[in-house]
């Protein structure tokens, strides 16, 4: 397999595990370009990128735009809060407006879920889901499986928790579907507020206890409690939080094995992480920011080498 | 006028000597004047003669959106009411969800002269509170007065349960109807999907179904203390059909319906994040549909509605969570119930509802004013956008496969066919 199955990146879920692992061995290359000296490579010089952020983001932002420079696209941002959005546009017509000067690629984070296969029915153009709503976050459950890829040998086998606020993350359900398509075995963790009633029907296991679920797994994905997407408060405080669902060393030092940390970035220290933990070997935390560039490179090669011109 | 149907298979399981036979009708001047096996054409009349023509009563639907007064970009009354009839519908009852909200004897009545002299009958549903804000009770007795045959608040809830109480006690002087939209809001949240697998894999925000089993559980304690008549418009899950049944059994005076989209689609539909299917109540799942489709064949379900709901393109053609809830369904509803049940039982439903409105329903028999659905249950076809007639074409149906179609209808002296 030379090409993706798929023309955009709107999620895990329309992808193959074939897709999965082109993108994989297309990072591996690109990871060892961005360990070079010069950094950069010329394949898409041809290729004007726009990232289209109607929601914060920081890091998912600029992993982005690194990779579109390293692979010397040409890059415009655009964020909802200096936009006509706000003037009531459309979605499609912002879009639009931007594709008519000449844009081969979108890039886009959006609050609401499915944005990115609606414009997918209405524009020309590749399009690269960056986050939609609780909806999925492609590139970070790839480099979330490839960051384990890396530290581990394979995914295929591993048993893999995902703590923390699962409902109102595209991270997790980007991650369960990735986990799953390359054969790992998925377990959800946290209170169960923050876990979808029908989570197990994705093919995932349920543990509301935390002690189990570590002892059970090969790597602890520790997601943020997404204060700003909650309307009325799923536990009683943060302290409350921690005291069931955070890791510090003493759980991690009572297990009979090393496990893996993850965790996709912002951390909050001493909320689901503790900075001892955040800050040991068994954390690949940064690790995944760095392959973050690698695999976001991979990606939009990728989609750019089926863009006719 | 004259109008002689030839060969006519009449379907009027209710109580017509002719059911299940094929007729020719002479109607006069608005007035069956004769039916027989054959009748001889005479000059000047009009003829109507189609393939595998079947008739009935003329159906009733009573759950319609207009968009007038205020959103007569989605649909005007005179349009509206043309869709009815080219959709075989000669009475239509109107939900008061306009700009300004109808909860006035005024607004009821503008809508009615709006409506006037139409074949198809308009009955509006006047706002049970004041703007539909759930807040203090509209001048029902009023409004009643002008034609109002019920009173509800469309799909906005009752969130006070006293509020019910004091509703279903005070129309009780005057017999009448109040609505109560089956959703606890604070359950139900910011949901826009059912609260189901399709919801998880989708990342949508969900409705459980425990919301509108919750409200219909409150509404039905309330209902037996205070006594009156009400009406559940739009049921959409298993439990609230077992609770209504309950309900039935110990005597209550509850009516409920249930929309033909929640009968026929599932949740699974959603796949795409097609807009046409955002509705509310939600599509739930397959085992809601079979339930549903188990309490019409019992009478638990009293009537079937196409919640007719027009939306503009700039409110439907936007991200998922943006889009306003609601398709059409008058041009699809025969055909799609009639897809699922046989033909005597869609007639059925779609002539049952008049009833506990109060709204006469003529026969088929010599002498009774001509009120006639004309269609063809077994044609097959592919729904399209040539088969809409609104001015909003937010169909949840389109692309759909459907059995049967409307012809037309002849009501108040009047005969409107769809070609």
């Amino acid at each position: 397999m030379s090409q993706l199955s798929v023309d955009h990146l709107l999620g895990i879920k329309y992808l193959k595990a074939e897709d999965i692992e082109l993108i994989f061995e297309t990072a591996d290359h690109f990871k060892e370009v961005i360990n070079r000296p010069i950094k950069k490579v010329p394949s898409l010089r041809d290729i004007t990128i726009a990232n289209l952020f109607f929601e914060n983001s920081t890091r998912t932002k600029l992993s982005f735009e690194l990779a579109e420079k390293r692979l010397s696209a040409d890059v415009i941002n655009f964020s909802a809060s200096q936009s006509s959005v706000k003037k009531g546009e459309t979605l499609v017509d912002t879009v639009n407006n931007i594709l008519s000067m000449k844009v081969d690629m979108v890039v886009m984070r959006h609050p609401n879920p499915g944005a990115g296969v609606f414009l997918s029915r209405h524009i020309d153009a590749s399009i690269i889901n960056a986050g939609d709503g609780a909806h999925e976050h492609p590139t970070q459950a790839l480099l979330d499986s490839y960051s384990i890829r890396e530290r581990l040998g394979e995914v295929g086998g591993k048993k893999v928790v995902i703590v923390g606020d699962i409902l109102h993350s595209r991270v997790a359900l980007s991650n369960i579907f990735a986990l799953k398509l390359l054969g790992a075995q998925v377990k959800v963790c946290g209170p169960k507020t923050l876990l979808p009633k029908y989570i197990n029907s994705l093919g995932v296991e349920v543990e509301t206890d935390l002690r189990k679920a570590l002892e059970w797994c090969d790597v602890a994905n520790m997601l943020r409690v997404q204060n700003e997407r909650m309307d009325i408060s799923y536990f009683p405080s943060t302290r409350e939080y921690t005291q069931q669902f955070g890791v510090n060393k003493t759980l991690l030092d009572a297990l009979d094995k090393e496990i893996v940390i993850m965790h996709p970035g912002p951390i909050n220290r001493g909320v689901e992480i503790t900075s001892d933990v955040a800050d040991s070997k068994q954390a690949i935390i940064l690790n995944q920011v760095e392959n973050g560039v690698a695999i976001r490179m991979a990606v939009i090669y990728l989609l750019a080498s089926k863009i006719k011109k | 006028m004259n109008i002689l149907i030839k060969s006519a298979r009449i379907i009027d399981p209710k109580d017509s000597k002719f059911h299940q036979t094929t007729q020719d009708i002479l109607i006069e001047n608005g007035l069956i004047k004769e039916i027989a096996t054959a009748i001889e054409a005479k000059k000047d009349w009009t003829i109507i003669e189609k393939e595998n023509l079947h008739i009935s009563r003329g159906w009733f639907d009573s759950s319609v959106s207009l968009g007038e007064p205020g959103y007569e970009d989605r649909e005007t009354i005179e349009n509206g009411l043309n869709v009815a009839a080219r959709s075989g519908f000669t009475a239509v009852a109107v939900n008061p969800n306009t700009h300004p909200i109808l909860d006035t004897n005024a607004d009821i009545s503008f809508v009615k002269s709006r409506a006037f002299n139409k074949a198809v009958d308009l009955y509006p549903i006047g706002a049970l509170t004041v703007k539909s804000e759930g807040k203090d009770l509209a001048e029902l007795f009023d409004m009643k007065n002008a034609g109002a045959i019920a009173f509800g608040d469309y799909q906005r809830s009752i969130s006070n349960p006293n509020l019910l109480k004091i509703a279903l006690q005070y129309v009780q002087s005057f017999d009448g109807l109040v609505f109560s939209f089956p959703q606890e809001d604070q359950i139900a949240g910011k949901g826009v999907v059912n609260e189901e697998v399709n919801a998880t894999f989708l990342g949508l925000k969900g409705i459980p179904a425990l919301a509108e089993e919750l409200q219909i559980a409150r509404d039905l304690f309330i209902l037996e203390y205070t006594g009156g008549k009400l009406h559940i418009p739009t049921i959409s899950t298993a439990k609230s059909v077992s609770l209504i049944r309950e309900a039935k059994a110990k005597g209550l005076d509850v009516s409920c319906s249930v929309a033909i989209h929640n009968l026929l689609l599932s949740d699974n539909v959603l796949k795409e994040f097609n807009t046409h299917c955002k509705v509310l109540p939600p599509l739930r799942t397959e085992n809601d549909l079979q339930a549903l489709r188990k309490g019409l064949e019992d009478g638990t379900i009293d009537i079937v509605t196409s919640d007719h709901n027009p939306i503009d393109v700039e409110r439907k053609n936007v991200e998922f969570d943006y889009a306003l809830d609601g398709t059409i369904g008058l041009e699809s509803a025969f055909g799609a119930l009639n897809s699922i049940v046989d033909t005597e039982l869609a007639v059925s439903l779609l002539t049952g509802g008049q009833e506990r409105f109060g709204i006469a329903s003529p026969g088929i028999g010599v002498g009774e004013k001509a009120n006639l659905s004309l269609f063809n249950p077994d044609i097959e076809y592919e729904f399209s956008e040539d088969d809409i007639f609104s001015a909003s074409k937010n169909s949840a149906f389109l692309g759909r496969q459907l059995k049967g179609k409307a012809y037309g209808i002849i009501a108040n002296d009047q005969l409107i066919l769809n070609d």
